[in-house]
C-alpha cells in the first residue's frame, strides 16, 4: 500500500519513539534507545509549545504563488501574520469560524472562500489548513477538496494537522510533506530520471540555501530544492530526481523517506552542513554518491584553509556554551563550538528519537555525563538547569531568550541566523565576539525579578516530568 | 455569517484575554488548551507590537492538552497544571483562559476554578475559545472576570483614594502605543487634580484592580471601554463619560473640561492647565511651519486603524494641522450602532469634503479601498507598508500589526503625544519626499 494513501502520516512518536520531555545524561539516553520499549513522557506542570499546526504553517509560507486557507476560528491564523510580516509567499486566510459554524460544519463557508480565492488571485494551488476544532469535529474537508478540484482544475492540498494528535510538533513537517507530495508530485515514480538533485530544505534560512546551492554549484550539481521558496512544478520534478540530500536530516526526514520508498529517489542520510568539519563530510557524503570525490576534496580543502585564515586565532578555549536548538540542528551546533575549542555544558532540544541514536552512541564515548533536557518552550526547566550550569554563551532559538538573558548570560539568538557552510561558521564566531565582548545588557536585564518561585529551583530540573500511564 | 479574512489583525478571543492578563503586574494567565494556542498569541500579536513583548511572560503557563484530554476530557489535566503552576510561577492572582478544544469537549472550567479557591489560590477564570470572537471580545471577557471574581477572592482593606477615575477600552498591544498613551491620559487627569486608575502596565497590579470599585468615575475612550463601564455601573453604579477615542492634541481639552464640568472640579485650575499645555503644542506648530510649507506636508491621508485611533489621530490631523482625510478605515470591528456612529462623525469629518469610511480588517479589502483614495501619505499598520511602497507615497505605521519599528513608552495621546506624532509624520513625510525626488 502507498504510504500516501492515509489522511496524514503516523506521528513521529509512533514511527520513532520520540520524546517531548526528557531530562539526563547522554549515556542513559543512549541506553533507553538501544531498547525496545520507550516510555513517552508526560509533564506535570507545562509551558506552552509549538504544535503540528504551526510547524505544517512554516512548510505553507514557502511555497510560491499559493493560497493558504486556515479553515478554523480567528486566532488560529494569528501565525500566519507573523509570516506575513517576516516575509511569506502564501497568502494567509482565515475561514473565521463562529461558535454556530463549530456545532452546525462549516464546509459551505469553505467552498465559498475557495471559489472567491481563486477568482480574486489565480493561484497555483491552494492549501486547506486543519486545527482544533475541524479536528475534533470531525468536519469533511475532503469532499470540498475533490469537488473544487475538479471543477476548478486546481490543485486543492488539505493539511490535516490537529494542534493535538502529537506530542511534537516536529510531525506537522510531516504532515505538510506527506499531503504536498501526496496531491503534487503525481502518483508513480518516474520511469525518466534527470539529473537533478533534491536539496531537502525545510524552513531553513534563505542564506543557508544559498550557501549550500553554491557549493554543490561549486562542483557541479544543478539542484531542485523543496519545499522552501519552491513552486508546484519543483514538487513534481523532484520525483525523477537522481537523489535527495537534506540540510538537516530531522525535519526532513519524512520528506526524504517518502521520496525514497515511493519514488525511488534515493536519500543520502548525513548531517547538517554545519562547522568545517560538518559542511566537508556533507559535501564528501554527496560526492561519494556522484563519484565526485576528488573536485570535492579539493573544494573542501580550500574552503577550510580560506575559514581558517579568516577566524584567525579565535579559539572559545575555556568558554562553556550552552545549546538550545532544534535537535539535529543543536548536535550539529555541538560539534561546531567544540571545533572552535569551546565546552558544550549541557543541550536542550526539542525532541529525541530513533534518527538521534548515532549522535547519543558518539556522544557517550566522548562525555557520557553531558546532560541533554529535552524540551520545546520549557523555559522554567531551561531557567533552572542554566542557573546550576551557569555558562559563559548561550546559543539558541526558543522564544524565552529573554529569561535566558536575565539571568546575566550573554544569549546569540539563532532563530534566524545562517549557520549553514563555511560562512556560517565566520558569521558565527562574528556575533560570538560580540556577545562575549560586552554583558551589559544582560546585567541590566538581570535587575528584574524572575517570574519563578525560589522553591522551583530548589526542585530537580525534570521535578515535572513523569513517564506516561497508558 | 462571518465571511473569511485575509491576514486578519483581530486574532482571538483568548488572545484577547491574554493581552490584558498579561499587562497586570502579578496576573499569570493559565492557558487550558491545545499547546499551540499560547505560541500563535506569542508569535501573531505580541511579537508584532513593536517591541511590547511583555518581559520575559513568553511561554506562558498550559495545559497542552492532546489526543487523550480530547477524548476523555482535560479536567484532571487542568487541575494538576493549576496546582503545579501556583508552585512553579510567582502570582498574585492566576487566571484561565480556555482555547477551543477544551471549550468543545466541555470541561467544566467554573468546577476547576473552584476546587484551587477552596485551597486558598487566588484563581478567577474565563471562558475565551477563538471561534467566539477576536481579541477585543477577548479583552471584555477578561475585564469582566476580574469585575465580577476579584472582589470575592482578594480582599482588600486598602483606602480608596478620593478622585479616583477607572480609564477603559485602551487594548494592550492591539493599541501598539497603549502604555504611553495611558500614561499620558493619566498625566492630563493628573493635570486637573484626579487621581488616574490606568490598570494596565508597568506598577499596575491586583491592587489597581481592586480600586475599580471604588472609583469616582469610569472614562471610555474608545468602544472597548463601553462594556465594562457598563458592568460597573450596574454593580456599583459609578458614573461613567465616554470619549470616543484617544484625544489627541486639543481634544485633550474637551475633555477636561467635560470631566471639570461633570465632576464639579475647580475650573480656574482646568483652564490655567490646559492653557499651560495647549501654549505648548502651539509652540510646536509654529516650530514646524516653514518645513510644513516646504516640504507640502498638507495633503491627503489614508488613516487604517481601530476606531478609536482613527478618531483620535484622524480629528488631529483634520482639525489642527490642515490634512485631508481621504480614506479612514476601521479595523476593530465594532458594533453596528457603533459603526453608524462612527459612519456619520467620520464621513464629514471635514465640512464640504468627502471621506471614504470604511470598515474591514481584510487586507486586500483594505488595500483596494486605500488604492482606490489614492492619498499623499498612508498611516496604518505595517501591512500597509508595501501598498504605501506601490503608491509612491510616504508612510507611518502606527496601528496593529507593528513590526517595523519600536515602541516602549512612546504616546500619540494628549498634548505630548499629539507633538510625538508630528515629529514621526514630519519625518516620514521629508523621508518620503527625498525617496520621492532622488526616484525621479
Ligand atoms: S482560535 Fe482557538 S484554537 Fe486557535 S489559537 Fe485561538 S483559542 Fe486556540
Amino acid at each position: 500500500m502507498s504510504p500516501l494513501r492515509a489522511k496524514a502520516p503516523r506521528s513521529r512518536e509512533k514511527r520513532l519513539d520520540t520524546l517531548g520531555a526528557w531530562f539526563g545524561p547522554v549515556s542513559i539516553a543512549s541506553k533507553e534507545f538501544a531498547s525496545d520499549e520507550i516510555a513517552q513522557r508526560i509533564r506535570t506542570f507545562a509551558q506552552s509549545s509549538n504544535d503540528d499546526l504551526l510547524y505544517a504553517l512554516r512548510i505553507l509560507s514557502g511555497i510560491r504563488n499559493s493560497v493558504t486557507i486556515i479553515h478554523g476560528p480567528r486566532g488560529c491564523a494569528a501565525a500566519g501574520l507573523y509570516h506575513t510580516a517576516t516575509g511569506s509567499n502564501t497568502r494567509w486566510v482565515v475561514t473565521n469560524l463562529d461558535e454556530r459554524d463549530t456545532i452546525m460544519g462549516a464546509d459551505g463557508k469553505l467552498r465559498k472562500s475557495i471559489l472567491a480565492l481563486y477568482y480574486r488571485y489565480h493561484p497555483s494551488v491552494v492549501f486547506i489548513v486543519g486545527n482544533p476544532v475541524i479536528a475534533i469535529n470531525n468536519d469533511d474537508i475532503q469532499s470540498v477538496v475533490e469537488e473544487l478540484h475538479e471543477e476548478l482544475e486546481l490543485p486543492i492540498v488539505p493539511v490535516y494537522v490537529t494542534g493535538f494528535s502529537s506530542q511534537n510538533a516536529v510531525s506537522g513537517y510531516d504532515t505538510a510533506l506527506h499531503s504536498l507530495l501526496k496531491y503534487l508530485s503525481g502518483n508513480n515514480a518516474s520511469t525518466k530520471k534527470n539529473e537533478t538533485i533534491n536539496l531537502l530544505s525545510v524552513a531553513e534560512h534563505p542564506l543557508d540555501r544559498k550557501e549550500a546551492l553554491n557549493l554543490l554549484a561549486l562542483i557541479g550539481l544543478e539542484l531542485n530544492i523543496i519545499p522552501d521558496d519552491s513552486t508546484i512544478e519543483l514538487f513534481r520534478s523532484a520525483v525523477a530526481a537522481k537523489a535527495s540530500i537534506p540540510l538537516c536530516p530531522d525535519a526532513s526526514e519524512y520528506l526524504g523517506l517518502i521520496l525514497q520508498e515511493k519514488y525511488g529517489v534515493p536519500l543520502i542520510k548525513v548531517s547538517r552542513p554545519v562547522g568545517v568539519k560538518g559542511t566537508g563530510r556533507w559535501l564528501k557524503s554527496i560526492a561519494a554518491f556522484l563519484g565526485k570525490e576528488s573536485v570535492t576534496e579539493e573544494l573542501h580543502t580550500r574552503k577550510a584553509a580560506e575559514t581558517a585564515r579568516q577566524l584567525g586565532d579565535f579559539s572559545l578555549k575555556g568558554i562553556k556554551v550552552y545549546i538550545s536548538l532544534s535537535s539535529a540542528n543543536a548536535f550539529s551546533v555541538l560539534e561546531l563550538v567544540e571545533e572552535l575549542g569551546g565546552e558544550v555544558n549541557g543541550l536542550t532540544i526539542t525532541h529525541l528519537d530513533r534518527l538521534h541514536i548515532p549522535y547519543l552512541d558518539e556522544l557517550t564515548t566522548r562525555s557520557p555525563s553531558l546532560q541533554i533536557h529535552v524540551s520545546d518552550g520549557q523555559a522554567f526547566e531551561e531557567v533552572s538547569i542554566l542557573r546550576k550550569l551557569s555558562p559563559d554563551l548561550y546559543l539558541g532559538d526558543s522564544t524565552h531568550l529573554g529569561q535566558v538573558a536575565r539571568l546575566g548570560i550573554p544569549v546569540i539568538s539563532l532563530e534566524s541566523f545562517a549557520l549553514v557552510g563555511y560562512s556560517g561558521v565566520v558569521r558565527l564566531v562574528r556575533c560570538i565576539k560580540t556577545a562575549l565582548a560586552n554583558g551589559s545588557y544582560e546585567l541590566s536585564l538581570a535587575k528584574v525579578s524572575s517570574p519563578y518561585h525560589e522553591a522551583w529551583f530548589r526542585r530537580s530540573h525534570n521535578w515535572h516530568i513523569k513517564r506516561e500511564v497508558k | 455569517m462571518a465571511h473569511h479574512l485575509e491576514a486578519s489583525r483581530n486574532s482571538c478571543a483568548l488572545h484577547g484575554a491574554l493581552q490584558l492578563f498579561e499587562a497586570i503586574d502579578g496576573v499569570v494567565p493559565v492557558i487550558h488548551s491545545t499547546s499551540g494556542c499560547g505560541v500563535q498569541h506569542y508569535l501573531g500579536v505580541t511579537r508584532l507590537s513593536g517591541g511590547n513583548d511583555t518581559f520575559g511572560s513568553p511561554p506562558v503557563s498550559s495545559s497542552n492538552i492532546k489526543q487523550k484530554h480530547v477524548v476523555f476530557g482535560g479536567g484532571s489535566r487542568l487541575r494538576e497544571q493549576l496546582k503545579n503552576t501556583v508552585k512553579v510561577v510567582q502570582g498574585d492572582l492566576y487566571a484561565i483562559v480556555t482555547g477551543c478544544s477544551t471549550e468543545m469537549v466541555g470541561d467544566d472550567i467554573p468546577a476547576m476554578a473552584k476546587e484551587g479557591r477552596d485551597q486558598e489560590w487566588p484563581v478567577i477564570y474565563t471562558n475565551t475559545p477563538g471561534f467566539g470572537g477576536d481579541v477585543h471580545h477577548g479583552y471584555h471577557l477578561a475585564v469582566k472576570a476580574l469585575i465580577e471574581q476579584l472582589p470575592d477572592i482578594v480582599k482588600s482593606q486598602e483606602k480608596i483614594p478620593s478622585g479616583l477615575i477607572n480609564i477603559w477600552g485602551i487594548i494592550p498591544n492591539q493599541d501598539p502605543f497603549w502604555r504611553g498613551n495611558l500614561q499620558e491620559v493619566g498625566r492630563l487627569l493628573e493635570g486637573i487634580g484626579l487621581v488616574p486608575n490606568l490598570l494596565l502596565g508597568s506598577g499596575q497590579n491586583v491592587a489597581s484592580w481592586q480600586r475599580v470599585p471604588g472609583a469616582l468615575l469610569n472614562l471610555v475612550i474608545s468602544p472597548w471601554g463601553e462594556f465594562p463601564a457598563r458592568l460597573l455601573e450596574e454593580r456599583y453604579a459609578t458614573p461613567s463619560i465616554t470619549f470616543e477615542g484617544v484625544p489627541v492634541g486639543t481634544a485633550a481639552s474637551i475633555l477636561l473640561r467635560r470631566l471639570t464640568e461633570q465632576l464639579e472640579l475647580d475650573p480656574i485650575r482646568t483652564e490655567a492647565f490646559i492653557t499651560r499645555e495647549e501654549l505648548r503644542l502651539n509652540q510646536q506648530f509654529a516650530r514646524l511651519v516653514d518645513t510644513y510649507y516646504r516640504a507640502g506636508f498638507q495633503r491627503e491621508f489614508a488613516l487604517v486603524g481601530e476606531s478609536a485611533q482613527v478618531i483620535g489621530i484622524g480629528e488631529f490631523l483634520v482639525k489642527s494641522f490642515g490634512l485631508l482625510p481621504r480614506t479612514l478605515v476601521i479595523t476593530d470591528n465594532p458594533s453596528e450602532s457603533i459603526r453608524e456612529a462612527l459612519d456619520s462623525r467620520l464621513t464629514t469629518i471635514l465640512p464640504g469634503y468627502h471621506t471614504d469610511v470604511l470598515f474591514s480588517e481584510d487586507k486586500s479589502e483594505i488595500a483596494d479601498v486605500v488604492r482606490a483614495g489614492e492619498p499623499g501619505i498612508i498611516l496604518g499598520s505595517s501591512l500597509e507598508h508595501c501598498l504605501a511602497l506601490e503608491l509612491g507615497v510616504p508612510f507611518l505605521a502606527l496601528s496593529f500589526p507593528l513590526f517595523d519599528r519600536i515602541v516602549l513608552e512612546r504616546a500619540y495621546a494628549g498634548y505630548r503625544g499629539a507633538a510625538v506624532l508630528l515629529e514621526d509624520l514630519g519625518s516620514a513625510m521629508i523621508a518620503g519626499s527625498k525617496y520621492i525626488n532622488e526616484a525621479s
